[in-house]
C-alpha cells in the first residue's frame, strides 16, 4: 500500500508542474493528500502578496473540522511561521517537518533547549488552532511559500516516517511549481501593466492631435469606436478570418491615424476657407509624417499600415501612394470609413455637417469607388441596427 | 455557561467557528442568515453574537438595525471579508452600536482574544 501512493503522490506532483494557476494547483496537492493519505482535512497556508500574512487559503475535509478557505490568516510573528522561517526543524526532529506528537516527545528531551522549548509549546498551541497534527513547510530556495496543514488520519494511527518523508519531497516538488505559477502570473500582469502604459500613452498622443485641430474633437475617440464596431461586425463574415491580435492593432492605428498632423501648421488644419494647391500637399503628408514618427516603435506592427494607408482609395485615387482594391490593407479600409463617416456629420471650417442618414448614403454611393465595398456594407448595417 | 450566538451563511465558516469555541467550553448557536438570527436572538438571549455583514437577504448591517429596535445592549462583533478602511461600513456598524470590526481573513487567536473578553 505505502509504494501505492507514493507512486500516486509522485504522478500528481509531475502533473502539478504543468499547472499556472497557483490556487488550482494548491487544491489539487490538497485534494491528493486528503484523497490518498486519507487525512480528516487538510489545508494550506500560502503566502499572501504583501509577503508578511500566510492565508489559509485552500482547504479539504467536512464542515466543522476544516477551516473555510480565506477565513483565517497568521501574522509575521506567528510562532508556527516563525519556526520555518528562522529555525531549521533538523536541529531538533530527522526532518524539517512539524508533527504534534514528536513535538511532546521534544518537550521531555534534555537535549532541547529553554528557549526552543518555548517556542514549540506555542507551536503546539498554533496546532491545535488549526486542528493539525502535522505541518509541512514549502520553500523556494530559503523563502517560505506556504505551510501545508494536515489533520488526524482517519485511521488514527500516527504518521509513518515515509509518510512524512514523502509529505517532504511532495512539499518541495511543488514549492517550485508554485513559484512557477506565481512568476508566471506575475509576468502577465507586468505584461497588462505594459499594455494598459502603452495604451494610454497613446491616448495622451491622441489628445495632443485633437487639441491642435479644433474641428476635430473627439474625433479619434469616435473613429476608434466606429473601426471597432466594423470589425467586430467583418469578423461574422466567413470572408474575413481576422487575426486574433487584430483588434488591438486597430484600436491603436484608429487612435493614432491622424498623428502626422502634428507636422502641419495649425494655420491650415484650422483655416476657414477652402485650401489652396500648396496646403493641400501640406495636409496630404500627415499620414507619411505619421509613419515617420511611429517607425521606430516596432511593437506597432500593423497598426503602421492603418496610419499609412487611411487615405487611400478603393479605385486607386487616395494618396500617399495611389494603390488600390484589395491591396488596401484590411486595418486602413475600415480607418478610411470609419475617419470619413464621422468627418461627414461634423462641422468643418468650409461646411456644415451632414446628417447621420445623409452620411450613410454618401458612403454607400462611394462604395467600391472611395471606399472597400465590404467595409461599407459593414457600415450601413451597423447604422440600420443604430449603433452609429 | 457563557452563550455565543454566531450568524454566517456559509455553513464552513459556522460549523468550524462552533466548533472552536465550543472547544473553548462556550455554547454556541448557530444562524444562516438575519432572520435566523433575530429569532435565536430572541429565544435564546446569547451574551455576545459575531454577525457576518455579507449575507443574501438581510445582510449584518440590517440585522443590526433590527437588533437595535429593542435590544440596545445586545453585544455584537461584526466579522466581514471587507476590509475595515472601507470607511461607510464601519462607521455605521460604529454608530449601531457594535463593539469591533474583524475582517476576513482573520487570525483565530485574535479572534478567540475579542471573544473569551466579551464573554468573561
Amino acid at each position: 500500500m505505502a509504494i501505492d501512493y507514493k507512486r500516486e503522490l509522485e504522478t500528481a506532483a509531475k502533473r502539478m508542474i504543468l499547472v499556472h494557476d497557483p490556487e488550482l494547483l494548491i487544491k489539487m496537492i490538497v485534494r491528493t493528500i486528503v484523497q490518498k493519505v486519507r487525512v480528516t482535512h487538510a489545508g494550506i497556508l500560502l503566502r499572501s502578496r504583501d509577503r508578511d500574512t500566510y492565508v489559509l487559503t485552500v482547504s479539504r475535509g467536512p464542515a466543522g473540522l476544516k477551516i473555510p478557505a480565506g477565513f483565517a490568516r497568521t501574522d509575521p510573528d506567528n510562532p508556527l511561521i516563525r519556526f520555518f522561517k528562522e529555525e531549521d526543524a533538523r536541529s531538533i526532529f530527522r526532518t524539517n517537518l512539524l508533527v504534534y506528537e514528536e513535538i511532546r516527545k521534544a518537550l521531555r528531551r534534555k537535549s532541547v533547549t529553554g528557549q526552543q522549548k518555548n517556542l514549540l509549546k506555542k507551536i503546539l498551541q498554533q496546532m491545535e488552532i488549526f486542528q493539525a497534527v502535522a505541518c509541512i513547510p514549502s520553500y523556494f530556495l530559503s523563502d517560505l511559500l506556504g505551510v501545508l496543514l494536515l489533520g488526524r488520519k482517519r485511521s488514527g494511527k500516527g504518521f509513518q516516517s515515509d509518510e512524512l518523508d514523502l509529505f517532504f519531497a511532495l512539499a518541495s516538488h511543488v514549492s517550485m511549481a508554485i513559484r512557477n505559477a506565481q512568476l508566471f502570473q506575475d509576468l502577465e500582469s507586468e505584461l497588462d501593466k505594459n499594455k494598459k502604459l502603452f495604451l494610454n500613452t497613446t491616448l495622451a498622443l491622441t489628445t495632443a492631435i485633437d487639441a491642435k485641430d479644433h474641428y476635430t474633437h473627439g474625433h479619434t475617440t469616435r473613429v476608434t469606436e466606429i473601426s471597432l464596431e466594423i470589425a467586430r461586425r467583418l469578423m461574422r463574415s466567413a470572408k474575413f478570418k481576422l487575426e486574433e491580435n487584430f483588434f488591438e492593432y486597430l484600436h491603436i492605428a484608429a487612435l493614432l491615424h491622424d498623428i502626422g498632423k502634428i507636422g502641419i501648421p495649425e494655420s491650415i488644419l484650422n483655416k476657414n476657407g477652402p485650401l489652396d494647391e500648396e496646403e493641400r500637399k501640406r495636409i496630404k503628408e500627415h499620414p507619411s509624417i505619421g509613419v515617420t514618427i511611429l517607425q521606430s516603435i516596432k511593437e506597432l506592427g500593423p497598426s503602421i499600415l492603418g496610419v499609412k494607408y487611411h487615405h487611400e482609395q478603393y479605385d486607386g485615387s487616395g494618396y500617399p501612394e495611389g494603390i488600390k482594391g484589395e491591396g488596401i490593407p484590411l486595418i486602413a479600409a475600415i480607418i478610411s470609413v470609419a475617419d470619413s463617416f464621422d468627418a461627414m456629420i461634423t462641422d468643418r471650417p468650409y461646411r456644415r455637417a451632414l446628417s447621420r442618414q445623409e452620411a450613410v448614403s454618401e458612403i454607400a454611393r462611394e462604395s467600391g469607388k472611395q471606399f472597400n465595398p465590404d467595409v461599407a456594407a459593414a457600415l450601413l448595417e451597423l447604422h440600420k441596427e443604430g449603433k452609429v | 455557561m457563557a452563550k455565543l450566538l454566531i450568524v454566517d451563511d456559509e455553513l464552513d465558516v459556522r460549523e468550524f467557528a462552533a466548533n472552536f469555541f465550543r472547544k473553548r467550553k462556550i455554547q454556541v448557536s448557530t444562524a444562516a442568515n438575519g432572520q435566523e438570527a433575530l429569532e435565536k436572538i430572541s429565544q435564546e438571549s446569547p451574551q455576545l453574537v459575531l454577525l457576518d455583514i455579507m449575507m443574501p437577504g438581510l445582510d449584518g448591517i440590517a440585522t443590526l438595525e433590527s437588533i437595535r429596535q429593542n435590544n440596545k445592549d445586545l453585544k455584537v462583533i461584526m466579522v466581514t471579508g471587507k476590509k475595515p478602511q472601507e470607511g461607510d461600513v464601519f462607521d455605521k456598524c460604529r454608530s449601531l452600536g457594535a463593539l469591533d470590526y474583524i475582517h476576513k481573513p482573520l487570525e483565530l487567536e485574535e479572534l478567540e482574544r475579542i471573544v473569551m473578553k466579551e464573554l468573561k
